[in-house]
């Protein structure tokens, strides 16, 4: 396989995210009952901005996942303070949240199986290992925060 | 980055000529929506908490089920429909298909920036409670008798920044590196489906739902939705509402994202190596 250029780049994520635009909203109207016309346009703005973001992913060196470009942009534009706030909110509300997750977790599943094979070699203790890391982490976490939180009055 | 891993990464998604490997690949995550929406949330009681499975766990579980390294290995029509070049197209496909739920985070991010700037200082500390696993994991991981792999395997979360540094310090051939693998790897394969259920669960610990969401931004973009998704279902709107929930662990991941990385090479590794140190004669076992 060869690299692709950077108009192949462009173009063939489009695609994908007209796919995977299509695929959530098929699942918005399953899952959530909202009708796929309500939900194009902002499926359209969120594709957009995808497309920025997996650009900005691929060519700042801040060694960010345009996961988090994604994220950015969002936040920037639905910030109190933005002008176009009420706009951006209003097209991607009926976008449900959760219509969005399924997609991603569909193809995490199918990449999965490519270290299924690999995860025959971990050794049984660095999995128990590993699960003890996911409770210490999430806890350890959870008890700072909740301390900052109190001390702050927040909670 | 350099070609090469560029190529590997994004290569796949070339549509000029595969279009067969693409139609495979796309109708059969269709399915998987379709099938996995239909079935919906399903939440029940567990002792003293609440179990929630929301549709992207069906969705994973779904799609490993169906791939070729599952049933595919015992169903030849299934591997050829889901063959491994679709397990192949549907890792960068994972990182596009994150887009719109980032544009959704951002949305439920953006209208309580006050309050998550009145929060500011616990989003910052927090950060090194994601550090709470090595006082855990590291005792652990000597008493089952592990060496130096316990370095690699205790000292976070390891999502790709760890990996990346322990691989970069020690090298993924060597002892550490076996341990990051391990974790890592446990991870992707574990990770959602652990969270997800967590998530909703922790509750019963009496800790706030804000500081469990917070807790749910210690990992990667999946581990984080299905945990807070989760942790939003279970909790009532009159404690703490669903964007509030989603918008502290996004806000807490975007962190994790940003800092874990520095977190990791000048506090996390430091540390765990003078408590390995420390406790490695004291737990550890004679070969």
């Amino acid at each position: 396989m060869t690299t692709l250029s950077e108009r192949e780049f462009g173009f063939d994520s489009l695609k994908m995210l007209l796919v995977v635009g299509i695929l959530t909203l098929v699942g918005n109207t399953i899952g959530y009952g909202i009708s796929p016309m309500a939900a194009a346009p902002g499926m359209l703005l969120i594709v957009a901005i995808g497309l920025v973001s997996l650009f900005l992913g691929r060519h700042l060196s801040l060694e960010l996942p345009s996961f988090a470009y994604a994220m950015v942009i969002a936040f920037l534009l639905s910030l109190p303070y933005s002008p176009v706030q009420e706009t951006v909110l209003s097209l991607t509300e009926p976008v449900s949240f959760l219509a969005t997750t399924t997609p991603i977790l569909a193809y995490a599943g199918l990449s999965i199986a490519l270290q299924v094979t690999r995860m025959k070699e971990v050794s049984w203790k660095l999995v128990i290992v590993a699960v003890v890391v996911f409770f210490g982490t999430f806890f350890g976490s959870a008890i700072i925060s909740q301390i900052m939180l109190s001390a702050q009055g927040v909670i | 980055m350099s070609s090469s891993s560029d190529t590997s990464r994004w290569g796949p998604i070339q549509t000029n000529g595969r279009w067969k490997i693409h139609a495979k690949t796309h109708l059969t995550v269709l399915a998987i929506v379709v099938i996995a929406e239909s079935i919906g949330t399903i939440s029940f009681p567990l002792g003293p908490g609440k179990l929630v499975l929301l549709p992207m766990l069906f969705a994973v579980g779904f799609g490993l089920l169906v791939s070729y390294s599952v049933l595919g290995k015992h169903i030849p029509p299934l591997q050829q429909f889901v063959s491994k070049d679709v397990s192949r197209l549907s890792s960068p496909l994972l990182i596009i298909s994150l887009m719109p739920l980032g544009v959704k985070y951002g949305t439920l991010v953006g209208p309580s920036f006050q309050q998550l700037i009145d929060a500011g200082f616990a989003f910052v500390f927090q950060e090194l409670g994601n550090l709470g696993t090595i006082f855990l994991a590291l005792p652990l991981a000597l008493l089952l008798g592990l060496k130096r792999e316990a370095i690699g395997s205790a000292v976070s979360i390891a999502r790709e920044p760890t990996l990346g540094v322990i691989t970069d310090k020690y090298g993924i051939e060597s002892p550490e590196g076996r341990g990051v693998l391990g974790t890592y790897l446990t991870g992707t394969v574990l990770g959602t489906v652990f969270f997800g259920l967590l998530g909703g669960y922790a509750t019963v610990t009496g800790l706030h739902p804000l500081a469990l969401s917070m807790a749910c931004g210690m990992g990667s973009a999946s581990m984080m939705t299905a945990c807070s998704a989760s942790l939003a279902k279970a909790v009532p709107a009159s404690v703490a509402t669903d964007e509030k929930i989603l918008s502290f662990a996004a806000t807490s991941n975007l962190l994790t994202g940003i800092t874990g990385l520095y977190i990791v090479l000048f506090v996390g590794l430091p540390l765990i190596n003078k408590l390995y140190a420390y406790l490695a004669p004291l737990l550890g076992r004679e070969q």
